[in-house]
């Protein structure tokens, strides 16, 4: 009887309830736009300069890498970010 | 390495269908509810007493960075042991790690003091490569003692600590090099007009508090969403009581992991060059 009350109160959304899910998808799904756009721009130009100076594959993949573990981290502030509304807001 | 070549291949098939009785026969764990708090809170293996704020237990996050020391420790001993001149094996795969380190990693990014900062560099990389590796490895450190991946460094705690170490070091760096006061003055751009000098300034400031959160949110992030994902695969394959499906869905998973082998790798890597580039950065003379 208490896991039926318990399920019945989590079935029925309050206002607050729907804005915090609301505001969880929108965080993720809007915060990935930009790194994946900086993302694209950062490893096209890091392949057009690879294809024009082959024999510095090397360095340029290296400076890639590190680009992209600085860009990766925004949409990860993102995904924690909307971890943060799910289970840590009530 | 020629022993194992010498072992028939019926051996290998011999022992995987041994692995996989002994997996069936481990122990289930059932959950009634899915609470998703509950999954996140450590319950301490040992427990020991609280001093102050610190509470001294033993958790799982504990061990596994014990088992790291232990894994970098047994392995740098026995390596240093059996170095030969012709080396092999083992000894070219710790050479290829230490020279990506020092070239790679120190000797790449920072100009200056490279030799004096490359200890902790490349102590940095090595643990946080294995954290994250062993974090790939299932270990009976579920409850009920079943079999479950769990990695230190998708824990907060942890990269706050290596992140912390880092922001110390690169103070530590600034000062020990240009004093305190000449760090500080480090931080103004000189030919910048006066009212941008203290925006400046200030933004310098706060970036440089700014990158223990980056840091440390980026390798736990990356951790803890790489499992996260895993589990939900993995769990996808069964769900939806269908064997091509599953089929499928297990390859994925598989795909998926050796995935996470590579983010491993790469955080690692990531964690090391930017401390490198932060302690450069405090090193260096012209702004």
């Amino acid at each position: 009887m208490n896991v039926a009350a318990i399920v019945i109160a989590a079935a029925e959304p309050t206002l607050a309830q729907a804005a915090r899910l609301l505001g969880a998808g929108l965080a993720i799904g809007l915060g990935v736009i930009g790194p994946g756009v900086g993302l694209g721009i950062m490893i096209g130009s890091a392949l057009q300069s690879i294809a024009r100076q082959p024999e510095l594959s090397g360095d340029i993949r290296t400076n890639m890498f590190i680009g992209i573990g600085i860009i990766e981290a925004l949409a990860l502030y993102a995904f924690v970010v909307s971890l943060i509304l799910l289970f840590v807001v009530k | 390495m020629s022993v194992l070549r010498r072992i028939p291949v019926w051996v290998w098939a011999l022992f995987v269908l041994g692995f996989l009785v002994l997996l069936s026969l481990a122990p289930r764990g059932h959950k009634e509810n899915f609470n998703v708090a509950d999954e996140f809170t450590l319950h301490p293996l040992i427990k020991l007493p609280k001093v102050g704020p610190i509470d001294f237990s033993v958790t799982k996050p504990v061990v596994y960075l014990w088992m790291t020391v232990a894994i970098i420790v047994v392995v740098a001993i026995v390596v240093s042991r059996i170095m030969k001149r012709r080396p092999g094996g083992l000894q070219v795969v710790i050479e290829t790690i230490y020279q990506l380190a020092y070239d790679g990693i120190a000797g790449s990014v920072m100009k200056t003091g490279i030799d004096s900062w490359f200890p902790y560099i490349g102590s940095a990389f090595i643990f946080v490569l294995i954290a994250n590796l062993i974090g790939l490895i299932p270990l009976p450190f579920g409850e009920h003692h079943q079999l479950a991946f769990y990695a230190a460094t998708g824990n907060l705690n942890v990269t706050i600590v290596l992140a912390l170490l880092t922001f110390v070091f690169t103070q530590y760096a600034g000062i020990h090099a240009k004093g305190g006061l000449g760090y500080v003055k480090s931080w103004i751009l000189p030919q910048a007009p006066p009212v941008l000098k203290q925006l400046i300034f200030v933004m310098h400031i706060i970036s440089e508090f700014f990158r223990i959160v980056s840091l440390s949110v980026r390798l736990f992030a990356n951790m803890l969403a790489g499992h996260a994902i895993l589990a939900v695969f993995f769990a996808m394959a069964l769900l939806f009581q269908s064997y091509l499906i599953g089929v499928v869905l297990q390859a994925g998973s598989i795909l998926l992991y050796l995935f996470e082998i590579f983010i491993a790798f790469i955080q690692a890597f990531i964690f090391a060059i930017l401390s490198a580039v932060y302690i450069g950065g405090a090193l260096e003379d012209e702004h």
